[in-house]
């Protein structure tokens, strides 16, 4: 069998869809670009042969963190392959895993369903779903539905709320 | 681009063919054309061709190596020609079930844009209940009119309307009196419930009085309402109809209609269902609808098959000319080619362990019939066989794109329908979550309208315990919309 890497269902062999949950189970780039799951992920970071050094693998079973600058509080992330951020409104039937509401989320303009983290062969994505007031990399607006990948340090603003995205590995 | 035939056609093997199939066929080609039995130089250039080939096809990885190479396979019958895609090359030899999807395309060998459309024979089934009462009713007349003006000489357009009873108000005739059967449209009174055998019957009787086999011969059903009490009795009919080959397509006005029903209704005859939210949306549906019938090329096609053993056909959808559901029984009916539009259709299989000694799994055989109303001799069908070579190693293999981005969307849908099948069996909590991943996605693919809707539908069956008509709807036939080529994606 193969297990859903978003939500853990165990699908039958031969599924190009997690029929739970809908998501891609299979990589369809071109099979020479393959080993390189960054080319293929990002397919607007083709071109670009210094990014596989600048975007480090992650060594299986690492941690990545949230630190949320204002507040200085950092929220470790459990195990998961995709992961929204966004904020609970009232009345509102929008659940992002992660809710940003306790660091002044709607203060600083975070939208309900914000930007959506995935983790793709051990590299960390951030993808912008088509927030209000935009998703920012290092200060730099990211297309809405284009995934970016980020390196540890890397500074996320949802809006105008900053998180610096921290990777530490396992045994520390 | 060669014009060299390639391996398997040189060995006069299928695509699929065993390693112990391949080994004869080299053999016996090999005894054939060996140079020990002195023949001609022509025969050694062969002899070393088939060498090359076995060389190639006996290594399964060379093989694979080579496959990946090829066009993909065309089988050619007279005028129509299939082309088959897989989801995978070969099927992994594992104890577990696995699933194969395999993508159909059937188009036409021959330049077909040219030729004359089929002259059309259609009923158009109007439903005048009370529900229909204003500006609904007045864009149906209008709609009508306007088609009733653009038809040709050959064509006939008969017009039932109905409500607790049916009434013709137009006959099928080739006699048209222009404004005097505009006249009789612009006299619809709205009034009544709805009861759609009455329309529907009266609609096949008209049709199969003009029915040519020549024709497209088609119904067209217009209702906003629910029918009671007698879709049993109109899915008969809708067999009968597909028998004599008659199409119906359904359309859904507003939020009250039975979707379930009238897509099963328009699947039993290879026609399409269509949902219309927004008054202004009729006329443009209903002429699309019409503009398709005017490019028919071939009509009334069907496969019959056989699911083999150990194979078990779980899904089956079409991608185009129109998108729906099928089902997954045979005869399937699956519509009209368009001269510019090909038919495909994607299934989805699940096989069971092909066992330890088995070099092939069947899927599935079957025959694919279609009539071409420019041809007055009946086509030859296609026969279709479907099956995977079997393989040692579980290797990853890239699936096409074009099954890929099918399947995107398809999953999409089917999350739309587990989503219903969960409301129906009370369980409200996954029925909810499940249509917030459906919006997630939806955001992803940048369809924001769509994923609201998905996302309001989550809490209004988690406070309501049901989907509202609309939104429900809605999600249904968006995500199968999403199937669509990009051009029809944005009509407004």
């Amino acid at each position: 069998m193969i297990i859903c890497p978003s939500c853990q269902y165990k699908e039958i062999p031969g599924a190009l869809f997690c029929s739970q949950c809908g998501a891609q189970l299979v990589t369809t780039s071109d099979p020479d670009l393959q080993k390189d799951p960054m080319i293929e992920t990002g397919s607007n970071t083709k071109g670009k042969p210094n990014l596989k050094s600048t975007s480090p693998m992650m060594s299986a079973g690492a941690h990545i963190s949230l630190h949320l600058v204002e507040s200085g509080q950092i929220l470790p992330l459990a195990e998961w392959n995709e992961i929204s951020l966004g904020r609970v409104a009232e009345g509102q039937p929008i659940m992002p895993d992660i809710d940003l509401t306790p660091y002044k989320a709607y203060e600083n303009g975070v939208s309900r369903l914000h930007a959506l983290l995935k983790m793709v062969h051990n590299h960390v994505l951030i993808l912008d779903l088509g927030s209000s007031n935009g998703t920012y990399v290092n200060g730099n607006r990211l297309v809405p539905s284009v995934e970016h990948p980020l390196n540890h340090g890397d500074m996320i603003h949802l809006g105008k709320l900053k998180i610096q995205i921290l990777f530490s590995p396992e045994n520390k | 681009m060669t014009n060299k035939p390639d391996y398997y056609t040189l060995l006069g093997l299928q695509r699929d063919a065993s390693p112990e199939e391949i080994r004869q066929a080299y053999f016996s080609a090999a005894r054939r054309l060996h140079p020990d039995k002195g023949s001609s130089a022509q025969d050694t250039e062969k002899f070393l061709e088939i060498q090359a080939a076995y060389e190639v096809l006996r290594d399964p990885k060379k093989r694979a190596k080579y496959n990946a190479t090829l066009p993909p396979e065309k089988i050619e019958s007279g005028l129509i020609q299939q082309i088959v895609l897989y989801s995978r090359q070969s099927v992994p030899r594992m104890k577990e079930p696995q699933l194969v999807y395999a993508l159909i395309e059937f188009s036409t060998t021959i330049d077909s844009k040219a030729l004359p459309a089929p002259p059309l024979n259609l009923c158009l089934v109007l439903d005048r209940s009370t529900s229909m009462h204003g500006q609904n009713m007045d864009k149906v007349k209008a709609t009508a009119i306007q088609l009733l003006r653009r038809l040709r000489n050959s064509d006939t357009l008969s017009v039932v309307v109905f409500s607790d009873r049916a009434e013709t108000i137009i006959p099928a005739t080739h006699n048209i009196e222009l404004k005097k059967l505009e006249a009789r449209i612009q006299m619809l009174q709205t009034s009544g419930g709805t009861e759609i055998f009455q329309g529907l019957e009266s609609g096949y009787n008209e049709i199969h009085r003009g029915l040519e086999k020549s024709h497209v011969n088609h119904i067209i059903l217009l209702t906003d309402g629910r029918t009671y009490g007698d879709e049993e009795k109109c899915l008969e009919l809708a067999g009968k109809a597909a028998e004599a080959g008659i199409g119906i397509s359904g359309f859904g006005i507003g939020d009250e209609w039975n979707d379930d029903f009238l897509d099963k209704l328009a699947s039993l005859t290879g026609g399409s269902s269509l949902y219309i939210s927004r008054t202004r949306d009729i006329q443009p549906t209903l002429i699309e609808k019409f503009n398709k019938l005017w490019r028919v090329y071939a009509k009334e096609s069907m496969l019959e098959f056989k699911v083999s053993d150990g194979a078990d056909l779980r899904y089956a959808f079409r991608l185009q000319p129109e998108v729906g559901l099928l089902p997954v029984e045979s005869p399937l009916r699956l519509g009209p080619i368009l001269k510019d539009i090909d038919l495909k259709i994607l299934m989805e299989f699940m096989v069971q362990s092909p066992g330890s000694q088995a070099e092939k799994v069947r899927l599935l055989d079957g025959e694919f019939k279609v009539s071409i109303s420019s041809q007055p001799v009946p086509v030859q069908s296609v026969p279709l066989h479907l099956s995977r070579p079997v393989a040692d190693s579980t290797k990853l293999q890239t699936p096409p794109e074009e099954i890929m981005k099918a399947l995107s969307h398809l999953s999409l849908y089917r999350l739309q329908e587990q989503a219903r099948r969960e409301v129906a069996a009370g369980k409200y909590t996954q029925a909810s979550r499940r249509l917030q991943r459906l919006a997630t996605h939806l955001l992803e693919q940048g369809q924001k309208g769509l994923a609201r809707t998905a996302l309001l539908e989550a809490e209004n069956i988690q406070h309501q315990k049901k989907f509202t008509q609309g939104g429900e709807k809605h999600i249904k036939y968006g995500t199968r919309a999403l199937l669509l080529p990009k051009q029809e994606e944005d009509q407004p």
